[in-house]
């Protein structure tokens, strides 16, 4: 009865939820995007969640991380989201990683995923998620958001990464402002790009940055290629050599 | 004639695409200036979908994306 909405449609269907179920999927960062990604993804009934996050809740997180409540604040980020949602769906295996991402710990922590789906914010663990990814190709779903404007992307081996865009060159301003509503927008369309790389239906973003403008309400595809130089796509075909 | 597509809060007081005469510009970088947007807030410049360096050529036709830096948390 669970699932009876979303196995009526044709694209899903029983066999479709069984594919859910036995799903593996990794969503690093549980704040702003991380809530609704992971509010999603629980209640589509995907079997096997783990989630990263290395922080505790401030109350300067509760305008947008509807995981957290006032109640939850100067406790870890990851155990404040567990609480939830197993409460939200006792059937899903939901495992907590509380740690600090780095390049010597990356890969065990993503390794065996079906879908990696990255919901940090800074630039730094962004490169490090997605290099790592491209490496065991794993699909990666990728979203950033920065007040009432966002974008998600699919990032897999064959199409281009954020080192690509030359994203790694960037510098960012702290904190970065953002509206709850536009993490929401985003992290929903991340979890539905996730559900679609589950499922292997539907046209995933790869390639194509998908963009929001919550002020115009309007979205805007731009096609992105792959960099011939990319250090990240060298290392992953020399790795895979 | 050169497209220049903006993103995210590169919009805020400009407009969305403007289409810029070639021959006011020898670079991406110069439209970037033309913009009055620091070059080092720029997170994506693309031409035609493809990252390339800020002192890159443009040429007629060519379509410019620009993105500014985006958080998550």
């Amino acid at each position: 009865m669970r699932y009876e909405r979303q196995t009526l449609i044709p694209q899903i269907g029983q066999n479709g939820q069984e594919k859910l179920k036995k799903g593996k999927v990794t969503v690093i960062g549980v704040g702003g995007l991380g809530s609704p990604v992971l509010t999603y993804l629980v209640s589509a009934g995907v079997g096997k969640i783990q989630m990263i996050d290395c922080d505790a809740v401030s109350e300067s997180n509760l305008n947008r991380q509807f995981l957290h409540h006032t109640g939850d604040i100067g406790r870890p980020k990851v155990l404040s989201a567990q609480e939830k949602l197993v409460s939200l769906n006792p059937e899903v295996d939901l495992s907590t990683v509380n740690k600090r991402l780095n390049k010597e710990n990356i890969e065990e922590c993503i390794i065996g995923s079906d879908v990696v789906v990255d919901c940090v914010d800074n630039i730094e663990t962004r490169i490090l998620v997605a290099s790592a990814c491209i490496k065991l190709n794993i699909p990666l779903v990728e979203g950033g958001v920065v007040g009432f404007y966002g974008y998600v992307i699919d990032i897999g081996r064959d199409y281009p990464c954020l080192s690509c865009l030359g994203y790694d060159k960037a510098k960012q301003k702290t904190p970065v402002p953002v509206l709850g509503v536009t993490a929401g927008v985003i992290g929903c369309m991340q979890a539905n790009e996730c559900i679609k790389l589950l499922l292997g239906i539907g046209e995933p973003l790869y390639g194509r940055m998908l963009n929001y403008d919550g002020l115009s309400g309007t979205w805007e595809e731009v096609k992105v290629k792959k960099t011939q130089n990319c250090v990240v796509h060298k290392n992953a075909e020399k790795r895979g050599k | 004639m050169i497209e220049v597509r903006l993103f995210a809060t590169f919009r805020d007081g400009r407009e969305k695409v403007y289409f810029l005469e070639l021959k006011d510009f020898k670079n991406a970088g110069e439209i970037i200036d033309h913009f009055r947007i620091r070059r080092e807030d720029v997170a994506i410049l693309l031409i035609n979908g493809v990252y390339l360096p800020i002192d890159s050529p443009v040429k007629d036709g060519d379509v410019i994306a620009l993105f500014p830096p985006v958080g998550g948390g």
